[in-house]
């Protein structure tokens, strides 16, 4: 009973103990249950508040996208097309243009041609203003287009050359005339004329060249024969060589090196130029290459580019980079400028040895020498006359008119058949060909505006 | 230094160099009938479907014939004119030959290039082809001869005048190919090949006619008429274009004389 009352005397003091402790628990517990509501308190209102800003944001860029789209699809509307009923035009348009403002209604003016009256008076054209860089107020030069040498007609290029006959102007070297009237770089098939000038320069033309159709064959043979019964011989021996009895000393690799194997090469570019020149010292430019990166590229794989050298062939293709090349900006592209009007790529069917122009200084002599052939083909046998007229085409009176044909190997002077309508004296002597040179010796000096015509016949070889 | 060795080496070369063929031809005369005209059709140009116009020329009297479907047309007397495909084989058969009547040559015609004469005159520049009667004779002997037609080049022709009556040829000898030389004479056009081959006893089968190819016939030729030749003397020539001269004695200098 004592322990009883000890232990509830004592086991009040416990109780109280654990009351106490209880309470206490219960004061924290209540305390971490009051914080731990504060802080889901806390992290709702902000998760309300991070939904509340992400939905603001979707908003936001939804609207951004839509005002977006709506600017995209109103930017690729054309201009604004002004609708008008008929007979009311908008302010500032006198005159009907059904162009301009098309109408949904039936126009008052159906597809009338210019020339019809509609008792509306006509708008005169406005002057286009001049667009174009400085030099170029005129317009933008014309796209090259080369069309090459001459060709017979009907036949695109390459043609084959070794069927005509050519006779005329100045091929491979220049003729050139000493001081003592020995002419130098005559080749087979020239005509040149040359004169003297009042100050005492000798002065050298070619003419044009003229084709003659007339192919000519040969023949090379061969003649085998099948030989019957005709068997090779057999080997009736060999020679016995003397061999070697036996190595007399053997002396095995010790060391053995083993090169590496080079991985790449190192090769040094030569400098590259390019240069380039088209008609008469019209263009010319030079440009040094800085360097490449890599081969050359399409559109610069060209002979010229490529070894220097200039091909006919290959002429379109640079002259469409050169027209390339002025339509770039002004401050990049190859300018070529003379006399403020931009350099110009010409071109014609035809060409001249010779251009003139009026209004030449004064003391500049001009020879013109123009050479035609009777028909444009011919058989071996056929004979064809020659015709070469020449012209004092300068401002000056010219002496020592002398004309010059070296006929090809293939055409042969008819004797006694030269004329010329002026007093001339007629040589001839033979070319390296086999055939005949023809010399004219005018007699009087050609005063301008005189001429005159040489006529002399062949035989085609 | 790699200078120095560069011209060292070209230096060493060089000879080296100069004694190689300077030229490889893929075409050789010893090649087959129609090898040659077939590789030329392959490298392209206008010459599928172009009817070449060619003379066959023989000695007189001798009749040639044409293989035309299976057999041969009927003997007409040379000159025969007609237009061959290029790259095909023609078999002809010659017959009636001075001194040897009743013997028959059957030469074959390949066409390996065309000819670009100005319109209209086609026919008048046909290429030639020459059966001369050494040739036939030769054939007849059992020897085989090639002759092949070269375009001539302006400017290395030969510089005599050509006989109508016997074209140019020369003679190459043995080890040499008859291609290789016209070709560095000028543009070979057509290749004559006749002996060796006679057709069987049955008759001529389509391989020994090639096939038969198709030709044009054209007329033989019309000699024209000669023309006179101009003898006047030419006009006298007008001035080229109005215009003031200086007028009185000519002022030549005294040095500036004919020569």
């Amino acid at each position: 009973m004592t322990k009883a009352r000890e232990n509830g005397s004592s086991g009040c003091r416990c109780t109280t103990a654990f009351q106490g402790r209880r309470n206490a628990r219960s004061a924290t517990a209540l305390e971490g249950r009051r914080t731990r509501s504060a802080a889901l308190r806390t992290q709702n209102r902000k998760n309300q508040k991070n939904a509340i800003a992400d939905e603001r944001r979707a908003r936001a860029w939804r609207l951004l996208i839509v005002g977006l789209g709506v600017l995209i699809l109103c930017s690729c509307q054309g201009p604004a097309q002004q609708f008008c009923p008929p007979g009311v035009y908008p302010p500032g348009a006198d005159t009907p243009n059904a162009a301009a403002y098309p109408s949904p209604y039936p126009s008052p003016y159906p597809q009338l041609p210019e020339s019809a009256y509609t008792g509306v008076p006509p708008v005169p054209p406005q002057p286009q203003p001049m667009v174009g860089p400085p030099g170029m107020e005129q317009g933008v030069p014309l796209a090259y287009e080369p069309t090459g040498p001459w060709t017979p007609p009907g036949i695109a290029g390459p043609w084959p050359q070794d069927e005509y006959l050519r006779d005329g102007g100045d091929r491979e070297l220049p003729a050139r005339v000493s001081r003592d009237w020995e002419v130098f770089g005559l080749d087979l098939e020239d005509t040149v004329a040359h004169y003297d000038t009042l100050d005492g320069r000798t002065v050298v033309e070619p003419s044009n060249r003229v084709h003659i159709y007339a192919p000519r064959f040969a023949a090379v043979r061969k003649v085998s024969s099948v030989r019957a019964g005709e068997q090779v011989g057999r080997a009736g021996g060999f020679h016995l060589a003397t061999t070697l009895l036996g190595p007399t000393e053997t002396l095995p690799v010790g060391v053995g090196t083993q090169n590496y194997q080079p991985v790449g090469g190192i090769a040094a570019r030569p400098p590259v130029i390019f240069r380039s020149r088209q008609g008469d010292g019209v263009v010319s430019e030079a440009l040094g290459a800085v360097g490449f990166h890599d081969g050359l590229l399409p559109f610069e794989n060209l002979a010229v580019i490529r070894m220097g050298t200039f091909d006919e062939a290959e002429m379109p293709q640079l002259a469409r980079g050169i027209n390339a090349a002025l339509a770039w900006s002004h401050d990049k592209a190859v300018q070529v400028v003379l006399d403020r009007k931009a350099a110009m790529a010409a071109t014609a069917d035809q060409t001249s040895p010779s251009i003139y122009t009026i209004g030449a200084p004064p003391g500049d002599p001009k020879l013109r020498v123009i050479k035609v052939a009777s028909t444009p083909f011919a058989e071996p046998g056929d004979e064809v006359a020659l015709t070469i007229r020449f012209d004092n085409l300068g401002n000056q009176v010219i002496g020592n008119v002398t004309i010059i044909d070296n006929l090809s190997p293939r055409l042969e002077y008819v004797a006694d058949s030269a004329q010329c309508s002026l007093d001339a004296q007629f040589l001839t002597q033979p070319n390296e060909g086999d055939s005949l040179v023809i010399r004219c010796e005018v007699a009087d000096p050609l005063e301008p505006g005189q001429g005159g015509v040489i006529r002399f016949r062949c035989r085609v070889r | 230094m790699m200078a120095v060795v560069a011209l060292g080496w070209l230096g060493v070369a060089a000879p080296a160099a100069a004694q190689q063929p300077g030229v490889h031809y893929l075409h050789q005369g010893v090649m087959p009938p129609g090898a040659i005209g077939g590789r030329q059709l392959q490298r392209g140009g206008p010459l599928p479907g172009y009817f070449q116009p060619v003379e066959i020329k023989a000695p007189q009297g001798a009749l040639v014939s044409l293989a035309v479907a299976g057999d041969f047309d009927r003997p007409k007397a040379a000159a025969r004119r007609a237009g061959f495909l290029i790259g095909q084989v023609y078999r002809m058969r010659v017959t009636n030959i001075h001194l040897h009547a009743g013997l028959e040559v059957f030469p074959t015609i390949e066409v390996i290039d065309r000819l670009y004469p100005p319109r209209g005159q086609e026919t008048r520049f046909a290429i030639p082809v020459e059966l001369t009667h050494e040739d036939l004779e030769l054939a007849l002997q059992g020897k085989f001869v090639t002759r092949v037609i070269y375009l001539e080049d302006p400017r290395r022709a030969l510089p005599v005048a050509e006989n109508p009556q016997q074209q140019e040829w020369f003679e190459v000898g043995p080890g040499n190919d008859p291609l290789a030389a016209a070709d560095a004479l000028g543009r070979p056009v057509a290749i004559l090949r006749m002996g060796a081959r006679l057709p069987d006893a049955e008759g001529p089968d389509m391989q020994f006619l090639f096939g038969c190819p198709p030709f044009v016939e054209y007329p033989p030729r019309r000699e024209p008429p000669a023309a006179p030749a101009p003898t006047e003397a030419p006009p006298a020539a007008a001035p080229a274009a109005p215009g003031p001269g200086p007028g009185g004695a000519v002022p030549v200098p005294p040095e500036a004389s004919q020569p």
